[in-house]
């Protein structure tokens, strides 16, 4: 999925903040909706986000003449979450969870937009910190095992150890979470 | 090999990473055992729908206040420098003229005002009767404008000079 993209850098570093907008335009998803599958809470990744695009700013250079601006965002953005996660308790218990809204009989077909929205947040928050970030990154954001690997700073096998054990865990979340309503 | 050690090769195969000659050995094992359907259908389920919540639009009000702080952050940066020296370099002048102006004990000074219905600005000083000044002593010049609010103090000191 990460791919070199032509950076205005040069416009930027002379001090158009219009080209750097621009930037944040392209990529302010990215960097997000990563923050917030990773920390549960969308002024938490407003802060991450606005830090991850002032630290972009600052090292344009590197960055340009390094690996792409993705790589670089997404590496960012996971470690200023993690920095923020080690403050917080990851983990959430069922019996935290409020209660399925959907009453139809599949309740995967039935689900409102913000129904999915609390499923993946509360199963993501069952994951510990490193599976939660590997998960979101391979599965979520679509990267490659080793785009994945080289985000977090880990081998290949260590990621797919990872996802595979958040895949399972976020199936027994799901599952228990709809078994509720039975 | 029981359906445990099965399970993260499974899981791995729902998200269809898994190199084909491992896929194959997966997909035999699964045709022949219920649990791992059933776990593999939940996989897949899951996936689904952690998928579709993740693509589904964010509110661009987030992405807009990100925007508006970062670039709010940048244009503080060099630019509230410059406009910091400006208001140095005024106030360095200010200081200057002042001294320049400095009034001696007992005078009462006043200042040009531009023609006008206003009263005229009068400056104040006020300082101890003494013969001899300590060796600092404080000199206070209040400047009254024809703003009752506006009241301007000018506080200079003294260094052991002989009135």
């Amino acid at each position: 999925m990460a791919q070199a993209v032509d950076g205005p850098g040069t416009r930027v570093r002379t001090g158009d903040l219009a080209a750097f907008e621009g930037v944040m335009r392209q990529y302010e998803r990215l960097v997000l909706v990563t923050a917030f599958r990773l920390l549960g809470n969308m002024e938490d990744a407003k802060d991450v986000s606005q830090e991850v695009f002032l630290r972009l700013y600052r090292n344009l250079d590197k960055v340009e003449a390094a690996i792409s601006y993705q790589a670089w965002l997404y590496r960012v953005t996971v470690n200023l979450c993690h920095d923020i996660g080690r403050k917080r308790k990851p983990s959430v218990a069922m019996e935290d969870a409020p209660d399925p809204v959907s009453t139809a009989d599949d309740p995967h077909q039935t689900l409102t937009g913000a129904e999915r929205q609390r499923v993946l947040q509360m199963s993501l928050r069952a994951l510990s910190t490193k599976e939660r970030a590997a998960l979101v990154l391979r599965d979520l954001e679509g990267l490659s095992t080793e785009e994945v690997a080289r985000a977090l700073g880990s081998s290949e096998a260590t990621v797919r150890s990872q996802v595979s054990k958040a895949r399972v865990k976020m199936r027994d979340f799901v599952e228990r979470y709809f078994r509720r309503r039975v | 090999m029981n359906c445990v050690d099965w399970e993260e090769r499974i899981a791995w195969y729902a998200g269809g990473d898994l190199a084909p000659a491992e896929a194959q050995e997966v997909e035999r094992h699964v045709a022949e055992c219920a649990g791992c359907q059933l776990l593999m259908s939940g996989l897949r389920e899951s996936l689904s729908l952690a998928r579709e919540a993740h693509g589904e639009p964010v509110e661009a009000a987030h992405f807009a206040a990100v925007r508006a702080r970062v670039l709010a952050e940048l244009e503080r940066g060099p630019a509230r420098r410059w406009r910091f020296a400006w208001v140095l370099a005024m106030a360095a002048a200010a200081v200057v003229f002042l001294i320049a102006l400095r009034p001696r004990p007992e005078q009462h000074l006043a200042l040009p005002m531009p023609p006008g219905p206003s009263a005229p600005v009068v400056a104040k000083v006020a300082l101890p009767r003494r013969q001899v000044a300590p060796p600092s002593e404080t000199v206070v010049v209040k400047i009254e404008t024809d703003n009752p609010d506006v009241v301007l103090y000018w506080i200079a000191e003294t260094k052991g000079e002989t009135k």
